[in-house]
């Protein structure tokens, strides 16, 4: 699988059985689960969905060696934002108070001197994943939209002239070390404790979540951005 | 004794450019160049050279580690970087060459990537040194890099070295992880935090 391109043509029940993580990655597109045995091709085209940009995003995802290239230009950058934006709403409506509860459930049960510093530790990174997820949704994607709806031929907003991408691109900072740090400390330097399978349940959400931020930044850095900049220039040659 | 460098890439033009470079920078003896990535790690195991200098693309994530079983002292790797790669694949590398950096900027790289190679001792023990803990109490107490120097009479950069060190060998990169590692490990106090 993970060396396979996927195809349109393939059934979307067999792009699951291949690999589960695509399962959260289709509803991201408003596709659920429950479609017989339709191919991909075949559900997109009912849900409206470019199938080239469906099979686009399924293959980044699922493949992390594999880089879009001359394919960037069938992205459909109102669909791509519709993504990103469901998978911010995921990440702060389900896997966060997810592996909150299931942390909080954990420091509970645990009696150490070092327990407020793990406290605060998680509870840092939390607010950083939160405050960049929020910096994104309030400034960057709405400016997309705006450079969007302009080159649409459309009047947008004026103002924010010397907001640009590039701007978006230096902020993009990385939450990616104190996940990996926060991962370390539960499998290394914890004691251990008779909470073993809750702890085994927390490292392997905070694995998938690495995964899926990563894959995240990957879709803003090589997808949005690139895209971005060239209506950038278009706009104002 | 200068250092050992072996160039593996498939672009001619490139390889013979690296090689150009690096034998006109003065700073190596011996640079051997393979276009083959099938027999890479076979020919670095025989000619042992202190830096590999070889496009992403031509080994795995596994080579690293297949390289550090057999091996004493350790190659370090550089990579030759003219194409878009994944960050996770270039962070094996401990130096990135970019098509388009500058000569000096290059040789400013291949400076450090010896000097490495020849001031430490290779990190196969993973507790901390004497030293290194030393640093790290002071760090997770908030000092910066300038007031660890004064208070323990070391550079800066001595400074910087343990806190690569430290972050290498524990695997943890921020502060404040680092300041949930102490604790664990009394390496600090609550009292003395505060």
């Amino acid at each position: 699988m993970k060396e396979s391109i996927i195809t349109g043509s393939m059934k979307m029940a067999d792009l699951v059985a291949a690999d589960p993580r695509s399962m959260v990655l289709i509803t991201r597109f408003g596709i659920d689960l429950g479609f017989g045995d339709q191919t991909i091709k075949q559900i997109c085209q009912e849900k409206n969905i470019q199938t080239d940009f469906f099979l686009l995003m399924v293959n980044i995802f699922l493949s992390s060696s594999f880089f879009p290239n001359q394919k960037l230009k069938n992205v459909d950058v109102k669909l791509l934002l519709t993504y990103l934006a469901n998978s911010h709403e995921y990440y702060i409506r389900e896997k966060i108070p997810l592996i909150q509860a299931m942390f909080g459930n954990y420091l509970g049960k645990m009696d150490h001197p070092a327990k407020p510093q793990l406290q605060s530790f998680f509870d840092e990174y939390i607010q950083e994943v939160i405050e960049h997820i929020e910096y994104e949704e309030q400034v960057a994607f709405p400016y997309v939209s705006n450079l969007l709806a302009r080159s649409a031929g459309g009047a947008g907003k004026a103002g924010r002239e010397n907001y640009g991408i590039s701007i978006f691109e230096e902020r993009h900072t990385n939450i990616e070390d104190k996940l990996s740090d926060l991962k370390n400390l539960l499998i290394k330097y914890l004691p251990p404790s008779k909470e073993r399978f809750l702890r085994i349940r927390i490292i392997n959400e905070l694995f998938d979540l690495e995964q899926d931020l990563g894959n995240h930044a990957r879709l803003e850095d090589q997808v949005l951005i690139p895209l971005v900049e060239q209506m950038e220039k278009q706009l104002n040659p | 004794m200068p250092a050992s460098a072996m160039i593996a890439e498939h672009s001619e033009i490139i390889r013979k450019g690296m090689v150009h470079l690096l034998e006109s920078s003065g700073l190596f003896g011996i640079v051997r160049e393979t276009p083959c990535s099938a027999s890479l790690l076979d020919q670095v195991r025989r000619h042992q050279p202190d830096i590999l200098f070889v496009n992403p693309g031509m080994i795995d994530a596994t080579f690293r580690d297949k390289l550090k079983k057999t091996q004493e002292p350790q190659t370090r790797l550089a990579a030759i970087v003219y194409s878009l790669h994944d960050e996770s694949t270039l962070k094996v590398f401990d130096e990135v060459i970019l098509v388009n950096d500058t000569r000096a900027k290059i040789l400013r790289k291949l400076n450090n990537l010896i000097k490495e190679q020849t001031s430490e001792e290779p990190h196969s023990d993973h507790s901390l040194t004497a030293r290194e803990l030393d640093v790290l109490k002071l760090l997770v107490k908030g000092l910066s890099n300038k007031e660890i120097s004064t208070a323990l009479f070391i550079s800066t950069h001595t400074v910087m070295t343990h806190r690569k060190n430290i972050t290498q060998k524990l695997n943890i990169k921020s502060v404040a992880g680092l300041t949930v590692y102490a604790m664990l490990n009394g390496i600090i106090s609550m009292e003395e935090l505060e």
